[in-house]
């Protein structure tokens, strides 16, 4: 028996206790749709909704790569975590919960990525113009 | 009627960089934040909830520990949602591999990816929205993370044994596996990755600042800022959630039980020797902050109703209800010299949302624990 094989037990076993702990929530399938569900957006939404960005892009005859690329992915995964305290109804439990302008915060994220993916852009064009004229 | 499989799969897709390297090299990141996540977890679980006997062992040192544990947790977690999605990028194309199932080994395997990816997804949106106080599930948040955790743990496990070989084969830029791939997608998946690095950089340092005081002036994200709280500290159970209120106080007295009980007036307790302490409310949340508290040691108020320096403490909340309103306490945190009941909170007056007249400050704790309101202890 290999390392390998120990793993992949020691996950079964895991899984099965983590798998038994669910069912002895009430109403567990409850949380199998919640489940479920995550997957279901993930690869019935967000992936599809971020192929068809690309796709649409290199049909427009952009290439997303290098910064700009990584300049998205950055605005991206920074709205992703902003989307909770931006989307949440409700009132916070007190002052202190939720107590900054995440709008602006979010804008002003935004605009940073953008002004370092220009400024980048506008720099290399540069170096690119002194290097021919050498 | 006989079903005949189309001949080819529905998607096909042209991008690069979906390949094991890609998925290999994120996967190593997002593998180890999960592995953090989940160690931080379980030892926040068990100082919050510590079963039966295991409470009289559990070190009240290093001060600060469940301050940068819980700090990691939220953080890894957090850091882990650029990692995720950025993995679930490489392989998406594998969700429509065809034949869709090859074999039943195929289709197990196929099967604990789902529950991996089901399992990392849930874990990853819950975890964040809990830190943000928003609930929109029909169960309870704390066991089923806690059950989803060891899911995604033990799918992980199983899907590092079972691609092994590719892991193996693409683990560095210099491996094998790696090596076999076009040459020419090494310098745009190197810029991939820094891309990836850069999102999870990002997202840390624009939070992080809820933990990492020095670095409160970048909290752009999180639900707490260090700048935020009344006499300088955020508040989670305010008092009128707690429904405790001036007029309700204004009998106050501490009941100290043991072999011989007494009660105490705030004057008394003030008369008593007081001590200062620099110590973090830190919360299960994520956010902490340091603080400089004066009162007096808990040992000291025991020691007075004649318990023995083996005692334990269950201290009792004057809050109407709650989850933690008797809170049990180990011996070495009841007889830690930095265990105080708290007067006062960075040279003021305890405020009232911050527990006046009296509350548990002690070390490497989590925040629901150290009581607010205090109307008695007990020496157990």
């Amino acid at each position: 028996m290999s390392l390998r094989h120990v793993t992949g037990g020691l996950g079964l076993l895991c899984a099965a206790w983590g798998g038994w702990l669910l069912l002895r929530q009430p109403e567990p399938w409850r949380i199998a749709v919640w489940l479920g569900g995550a997957v279901a957006v993930h690869d019935g939404l967000v992936a599809p909704l971020v192929f068809a960005v690309a796709a649409l892009a290199a049909a427009a005859g952009l290439r997303l790569r290098g910064v700009p690329r990584a300049a998205l992915i950055v605005a991206g995964s920074l709205t992703a975590i902003a989307l909770p305290p931006l989307l949440r109804p409700g009132p916070a439990a007190n002052p202190t919960v939720l107590p900054l302008d995440y709008l602006r915060n979010w804008l002003l994220a935004m605009a940073a990525v953008a002004l370092v993916t220009v400024l980048h852009a506008a720099l290399r064009a540069l170096t690119r113009r002194a290097g021919r004229r050498a | 009627m006989r079903f005949t499989l189309p001949p080819g799969p529905p998607v096909t897709f042209k991008a690069r960089l979906h390949d094991a390297r890609t998925a290999t090299a994120i996967g190593r990141w997002l593998g180890l934040a999960v592995v953090v996540c989940f160690a931080t977890g379980v030892l926040s679980h068990y100082l919050q909830h510590p079963p039966g006997r295991l409470a009289d062992l559990l070190p009240p040192r290093p001060y600060w520990g469940y301050r940068l544990t819980q700090g990691l947790h939220v953080a890894s977690g957090t850091a882990a949602v650029p990692l995720l999605l950025a993995k679930l990028w490489a392989v998406y194309p594998r969700l429509f591999v065809w034949p869709p199932v090859r074999s039943l080994r195929h289709a197990l395997e196929r099967i604990s990816v789902a529950v991996l990816v089901a399992a990392a997804l849930f874990q990853l949106c819950t975890g964040l929205l809990n830190t943000f106080q928003w609930y929109p599930w029909p169960f309870n948040f704390v066991p089923v993370h806690y059950a989803v955790a060891w899911l995604l743990l033990g799918s992980l496990l199983l899907h590092l044994a079972v691609q092994w070989p590719q892991i193996r084969d693409h683990f560095t830029s210099r491996s094998p596996g790696t090596l076999a791939l076009p040459a020419a997608d090494g310098p745009d998946r190197r810029q991939l990755l820094l891309g990836v690095t850069a999102a999870a950089g990002a997202v840390t340092l624009t939070t992080v600042g809820q933990s990492v005081t020095a670095l409160g002036a970048l909290d752009l994200f999180a639900p707490r800022s260090p700048s935020h709280g009344v006499q300088g500290l955020p508040v989670n159970r305010t008092a009128a959630a707690a429904r405790v209120t001036r007029a309700s106080l204004a009998d106050w007295r501490l009941t100290v039980d043991g072999p011989r009980p007494y009660t105490l007036t705030l004057e008394e307790l003030r008369a008593m020797p007081q001590h200062d302490v620099t110590l973090p409310i830190a919360c299960v949340e994520g956010w902490s902050k340091s603080a400089h508290w004066t009162g007096v040691r808990v040992r000291d108020l025991l020691q007075r109703a004649g318990a023995g320096p083996d005692a334990r403490a269950r201290v009792v909340s004057l809050e109407a209800a709650g989850a933690y309103r008797v809170m049990e306490m180990g011996r070495l945190y009841a007889q830690d010299p930095l265990t105080l009941l708290a007067l006062r909170l960075n040279g003021e007056v305890l405020s009232l949302d911050h527990g006046y007249p009296a509350r548990i400050i002690a070390p490497n704790r989590p925040g629901v624990l150290q009581t607010k309101w205090v109307g008695r202890l007990e020496a157990a």
